[in-house]
């Protein structure tokens, strides 16, 4: 099961410079493809194609979006117990453990980069019990909203 | 694609060669053998030749995260190390927590094995595109904790961090009680095997993979670990650091027990972590003082004051959480002018270094755990190894001209420093003590014998035997003796497993202290559900101190049931377990270990008895347990060795 670049990919990189595995691959203006054994299917080189050219591994095209309107990762601290699962399972280290807590001295993830988050869910899909959703990031979902 | 929780491949490495190769495995394996440390059980009893030398190319070393581990289970991030051990002769096998678990299977393995000795120190890397061996040379000498700084900055390539685990300068001067070190300061300690992968110039393992863990339910996974979750959350506050003494001091004097909940010790744990019991197991007699030799009256109150519980939470600046643990018994502490990061020390370091040898001063506790963890040698059997050396010293069977000058006396802090020093650095006296007890003895003599406490060649923990037959027992007959993570009256309370699993004795809710020393077969019985039980934990990846919380808060059969899609019972799953235990101890027959040598010493068990403390008058007869315990298995009542029915009855079902 994997990602795949159909026909109307025209080879502007950006999926080979986000995919986090290296799995989405191919020279400028060509054609590109993903190898199989490397996806994790986190989407990311659909969500950042241009053309939507991607199909997912259920064959439905994914829609693509521009980056700055990606959905961000947030922590429901009541619920969450800082087991590292999220932490773990971001695929680009984005999600790390923050500052001790006062109360506890309990360390809770936190996103570290807005930038590097490629909003994959892998932290929401993962998360034990469910205390990480995933949210538009604030400034600029208000932005979206006006426009 | 796989939703199994496993990932079905196994990586071998041939350190001698350098060849490097997949294995696939079929379904069969797992669902006999499961993962962790059953997986590591069956891969090693088939390929380690007969007679192997453990320090030879012939053993095998493997790296195995557990069945359920990043499957969305949760206390499920353990990682074994197995390997034929060279402080025992026989089956060895470490565990430990951190984060490397994951990364084995993001590597797309459910275990690494070694094998071969390497011409030259070498580390080995995997990522998604690059399994090799890279030369370590820079590396090689350095401690652990710089091994795995070096490495971290030397392997990143972008995005997540690699996962590291090494060998201090310890293993890599092949001391027989050395471990494999990771997360800075964590360390599978435990049969000698950092000394195997010292043998094999094998420095380090880095790993960075990308591959998903994808279990058969993920849903039901969740649903359970959320009804887990919402027990370890569950936090009263509680009593201050040295209000625990007192408990201890109760359940000591109180001629009945009540049952355990191990909600009490979660709580406990989540407060101090394992330093809670600092002072309360010296006063209810759980934590052997003095070489096995002193009592609760050698170390009182007033003694253990200087480490209780609240003197390390002080300085933990921040928990430490093993991956998927929502407990955090761990913690990093910072101490001004001395440490900017340091693994809070944990309760057998504290103890075997402390009440063990008469020790208060606390500032050489904190720096010993440091000093080791970099070194990548076990505090336990380091703290026996000095206790030892200082009972040699003050019966005169060694004098300074012996010990390089060092005035080993009961509790100096000083000379109790420069000593492990020298034992990290095999330096004079240091070499003496650097392989464990038993290979002191041999060097010693002298009649020293009598002053070393050990299972077959591995120093018991800071658990007293003659307060729990259960430790007496799992201290004796383990296939890897003298381990305290396997089984005790206690913690089979604190299981639960009962509620779930059937034909297994039940512990009243309240019953006499001095029942539990009478009836040796209901202990066996005991015993060999809490071996089940261990077994299965073990080859989860699953920890301990998660257990503790009851088999009904903490779900293990089902878990492995939605995360695998298979639909056993619990007695279906301690059947299994039965059979790996089995195997690990034909795995020693094979190996030449005689199963009733690995008793532990006289004086543990309360030979002589005890006049004083909180084990006065108590003794365990451990021989008849012993034959119980091995004939729950089908193993021969007077030798221990599995029988040809059992082993025949094992073959055909494989």
């Amino acid at each position: 099961m994997a990602y795949y670049i159909t026909e109307d990919c025209i080879g502007c990189t950006s999926c080979a410079k986000l995919c986090p595995t290296g799995a989405a691959q191919g020279e400028k203006k060509k054609h590109h493809q993903i190898v199989q054994e490397h996806c994790i299917e986190c989407g990311t080189c659909g969500r950042i194609c241009p053309k939507d050219a991607v199909e997912d591994p259920f064959g439905s095209r994914v829609k693509g979006e521009k980056k700055k309107f990606w959905k961000k990762p947030e922590f429901n601290l009541k619920t969450c117990s800082a087991c590292g699962i999220c932490v773990d399972a971001c695929p680009v280290g984005c999600i790390i453990y923050g500052k001790a807590s006062k109360k506890d001295k309990t360390a809770y993830p936190e996103l570290i980069s807005n930038d590097g988050c490629i909003s994959c869910g892998f932290c929401v899909y993962e998360c034990p019990v469910d205390a990480v959703t995933l949210v538009p990031p604030q400034d600029v979902a208000e932005e979206k909203n006006v426009a | 694609m796989m939703r199994k929780g496993y990932m079905g491949k196994i990586l071998m490495v041939n350190l001698t060669t350098g060849d490097i190769h997949e294995e696939t495995l079929p379904d069969t394996v797992y669902r006999k053998y499961l993962g962790g440390m059953g997986l590591g059980a069956h891969i090693l009893y088939n390929r380690i030749p007969k007679g192997a030398d453990p320090l030879g190319p012939d053993n095998i070393l493997g790296f195995l995260p557990g069945l359920l581990t990043g499957t969305g289970s949760l206390f499920t991030g353990r990682w074994m190390v197995v390997g034929k051990s060279p402080l025992t002769g026989g089956w060895g096998d470490a565990n430990c927590g951190g984060t490397f678990s994951p990364e084995i299977k993001h590597c797309g393995y459910d275990g690494i094995f070694v094998s071969g000795i390497s011409p030259k120190p070498v580390y080995l890397y995997v990522d998604d595109y690059t399994k090799e061996l890279r030369d370590a040379s820079e590396v090689w000498g350095m401690d652990a904790v710089e091994t795995e700084e070096y490495l971290e900055k030397h392997s990143k390539k972008s995005g997540k961090k690699p996962k590291v685990v090494c060998i201090g300068p310890s293993g890599e001067n092949i001391s027989l009680i050395s471990g494999i070190s990771t997360d800075k300061g964590r360390m599978a300690a435990r049969s000698g095997l950092g000394a195997v992968m010292g043998s094999k110039k094998l420095k380090a393992i880095v790993l960075s993979g990308q591959k998903r863990i994808r279990p058969h339910n993920h849903d039901e996974m969740k649903r359970i670990s959320k009804i887990c979750n919402a027990w370890v959350r569950f936090q009263p506050p509680f009593v201050t650091g040295p209000m625990t003494a007192f408990v201890g001091a109760l359940l000591r004097i109180m001629p009945t027990v009540l049952t355990q909940d191990g909600m009490l010790y979660k709580i406990l744990l989540k407060k101090w972590g394992t330093v809670s019991m600092n002072q309360m197991s010296p006063e209810m007699g759980d934590a052997p003082i003095k070489n096995w030799k002193g009592s609760s009256k050698d170390w009182g109150i007033r003694k253990s004051y200087s480490s209780n519980p609240d003197v390390f939470k002080k300085c933990e600046t921040v928990k430490f959480h093993c991956y998927s643990c929502p407990l955090g018994c761990g913690g990093i502490c910072t101490m001004e002018g001395k440490y900017s990061h340091t693994h809070k020390p944990e309760y057998e370091t504290v103890l075997s270094l402390g009440g063990f040898c008469m020790n208060d001063d606390v500032e050489s506790i904190f720096y010993l755990n440091e000093l080791l963890n970099r070194a990548g040698m076990d505090t336990i059997s380091a703290g026996h190894a000095v206790a030892f050396a200082i009972e040699c010293y003050e019966e005169g069977i060694i004098t300074k001209n012996d010990t390089d000058g060092l005035e080993l006396t009961w509790g100096n802090s000083k000379a109790i420093i420069a000593l492990i020093e020298k034992m990290v650095k095999r330096e004079g006296f240091g070499h003496v003590l650097a392989d464990g007890v038993k290979q002191a003895v041999l060097r010693i003599g002298k009649g020293s014998e009598a002053f070393a406490i050990h299972a077959g060649g591995q120093e018991p923990a800071m658990h007293d035997s003659r307060n729990d037959p259960g430790f007496a027992l799992h201290y004796s007959v383990e296939p890897t003796p003298g381990r305290h993570t396997l089984g005790s009256h206690l913690y089979y309370e604190m299981f639960q497993l009962w509620k779930v699993v059937k034909d297994i004795p039940k512990i009243p809710p309240m019953y006499l202290k001095g029942s539990k020393y009478k009836n040796n077969e209901k202990q066996a019985a005991i015993g060999a559900a809490n071996s089940r039980f261990m077994t299965l934990v073990n080859s989860t990846g699953a920890c301990m101190f998660g257990a503790f919380i009851g088999a009904k808060r903490f779900r293990l059969f089902d878990w492995m049931n939605a995360a695998t899609g298979w639909e056993l019972g619990p007695n279906q799953y301690m059947d299994l377990a039965g059979d790996i235990h089995t195997l690990k101890q034909a795995f020693n027959v094979k190996h030449g270990i005689e199963p009733k040598d690995c008793k532990i010493s006289e004086r543990a068990l309360g030979r002589p008895v005890q006049n004083q403390g909180a084990n006065k008058g108590r003794s365990i007869d451990i021989e008849e347990m012993m034959a119980h315990y091995w004939e729950e298995f089908g193993w021969d009542s007077i030798t221990g060795k599995p029988t040809r029915e059992t082993l025949e009855k094992l073959t055909a079902q494989a």
